[in-house]
């Protein structure tokens, strides 16, 4: 995606090829690509501003580092490679560019360099370039870790328990439809280094404003704000929710209780035939 | 209705009417059911399991089972409706009409009849599972002498209706959420998705393994019971598991003569004239 920016835009420190070795790239520098409305040199530092202001930041509100703070993420820790991957799902047969569509682009658009880089670019962003399964994968990376959300004192494996609600259950049945971590944790229109924490009254997961999220027109345009107070996160566990956990524990012993008597009864069904005549105390 | 002999003999054989065929139809539709809805729902409740997403592509997959599930769904709800309709009307026509017409329905007559339909589970169901358990553990060779359903029947029957009671009414609101949580807080949609799965591996595992044992498996009917299609059971069958009601039958048809001993009845009664002899 940065084929158009020089080596020395991001490795600010080469000056001369063949180059010493190399700084690691801030991804934060001001690259010479200029950004068309603006004319301004693009740089990513708007992001930085966003994540730092975000819940995953590393200053609290006072400007002291927050405990634990190297868990907290850096561009390359979300932003791997398959997040850059271009419409992979066009006709789901194999990852990578799809000849089929790029076919299309050229029609019109007679420069390969860029067809390659629009393609890459842009479309990336105008589609959404993982599935709800992968965006899962990419957050549970840290927000399955037991030893992380332990921590921070997080309610939940995040991921785990999204994945036992339907949503969850249909991502990792690679439907593309149902809403992953980012769909519900970041306001609509805004960008996803914005996620603030569900007790900021702004924060889209707060309370209050759960309704709209799971009230926006592509999903349950009809749910009133009742709906959203739905336990997405719930775990069987009974330290987080222990109704639930009662309520499960109740269908076990009802399970138990009806089978194992009756799969006794098979069992013993199952010796008798065997000896028919075999009653106790009639010694023939 | 057709009226069908209550003893039909083919070969030789004596065969005893046990379902009708709108009781068969019932029961294929249920079953028919009850197998695409477990096919469609285990995938979903055991999402992490190898087999599922094979089993689930078999129906569509995530785009489509669903629809699968909830067409089966509302086919079973229908039954459901159907069969209680169907109970109120035969109860009424065949057991309280007829008492009323003959002006003897005293008070309460009607609950007594229901009470006492030939499904209700009763006293002699205790004391059936008393002796069949004396009977499995070698106390003695005879088989307790069943009623027209006896207590397996009985708990055929009841588990599944409780359980399209619960399954169902969850799968309602869970299938129309938005419109259910107009009224009900969406917390319990938590707990009717426990209900719902729960209950229905519950279901699913008492029907494939004690239903089918009875049913299939057990030695006395492999590979298949065949009274669900043909409606008629064999006399081996009767003798086995209703001897009771077998006899009442057999008096019934005049066939006194022909009743056979009980089943685990002809060694033990030989045998004890044998050993006096």
């Amino acid at each position: 995606m940065h084929a158009r920016v020089k080596c020395e835009g991001c490795h600010t420190d080469i000056t001369e090829i063949p180059h010493k070795p190399a700084k690691k790239v801030d991804c934060l520098v001001e690259c010479h690509i200029v950004e068309p409305s603006s004319e301004k040199k693009f740089s990513h530092k708007d992001v930085e501003t966003f994540l730092a202001t975000s819940v995953h930041g590393r200053l609290d509100n006072e400007g002291k580092e927050k405990k634990y703070v190297e868990d907290y993420p850096n561009c390359k820790n979300c932003h791997d490679n398959p997040l850059y991957r271009p419409l992979s799902f066009f006709k789901k047969v194999r990852p990578g560019i799809s000849e089929a569509s790029l076919g299309r682009c050229r029609v019109c658009h007679k420069k390969e360099e860029f067809v390659f880089q629009f393609y890459n670019h842009v479309t990336t962003r105008l589609h959404k370039s993982r599935n709800p399964l992968n965006i899962a994968e990419m957050c549970g990376r840290c927000h399955d870790d037991p030893a992380l959300v332990a921590r921070h004192e997080l309610s939940t494996k995040a991921v785990f328990s999204y994945g036992e609600t339907f949503h969850g259950k249909a991502a990792s049945f690679l439907d593309e439809r149902v809403p992953d971590c980012l769909d519900c944790h970041v306001n609509k229109g805004e960008s996803v280094h914005q996620m603030i924490s569900h007790k900021d009254p702004k924060a889209s997961t707060h309370d209050n404003n759960r309704g709209k999220i799971c009230a926006t027109i592509d999903c349950h345009p009809s749910a009133s704000a009742k709906f959203a107070s739905y336990g997405v996160h719930a775990e069987f566990s009974l330290v987080q929710s222990p109704a639930q956990y009662f309520f499960t524990v109740f269908f076990i012993i009802l399970t138990g209780c009806t089978l194992l008597p009756l799969m006794g009864i098979i069992f013993l069904d199952i010796v008798r035939r065997f000896f028919p005549h075999a009653e106790m105390g009639r010694r023939k | 209705m057709e009226k069908q002999p209550m003893i039909k003999i083919q070969d030789g054989n004596k065969y005893f009417y046990r379902l009708t065929l709108n009781q068969r139809i019932q029961h294929v539709v249920l079953a028919i059911t009850v197998v695409f809805l477990v096919l469609t729902g285990m995938p979903l409740k055991f999402h992490d399991a190898s087999w599922a997403p094979y089993l689930y592509s078999l129906f569509g997959g995530i785009k489509y089972a669903p629809i699968v599930h909830k067409i089966n769904g509302a086919i079973l709800m229908g039954l459901f409706f159907y069969h209680i309709g169907y109970l109120i009307y035969v109860i009424r026509k065949f057991h309280i009409e007829p008492k009323r017409q003959k002006g003897e329905l005293k008070k309460y007559d009607s609950l007594k009849i229901v009470l006492t339909q030939c499904l209700v589970p009763n006293l002699k169901d205790a004391f059936d599972i008393r002796d069949l358990l004396k009977y499995l553990l070698f106390f003695t060779n005879k088989r307790p002498d069943g009623d027209n359903f006896t207590w397996k029947e009985k708990f055929d029957y009841w588990a599944p209706f409780w359980g399209m009671v619960i399954i169902g009414l969850s799968g309602l609101i869970l299938w129309n959420k938005e419109l259910f949580t107009q009224i009900l807080p969406g917390g319990v949609l938590n707990f009717l998705l426990i209900a719902h799965s729960d209950e229905a591996l519950l279901a699913a595992l008492f029907l494939f393994i004690w239903h089918w044992y009875n049913v299939h498996f057990s030695t006395s009917v492999f590979p298949m019971g065949t009274v669900f299609i043909t409606g008629y059971l064999s006399e081996e069958l009767m003798v086995e598991e209703h001897y009771q009601y077998y006899v009442e039958v057999m008096k019934k048809a005049g066939l006194e003569n022909e009743i056979l001993p009980p089943h685990g009845g002809p060694a033990h009664e030989s045998h004890e004239g044998g050993h006096s002899s």
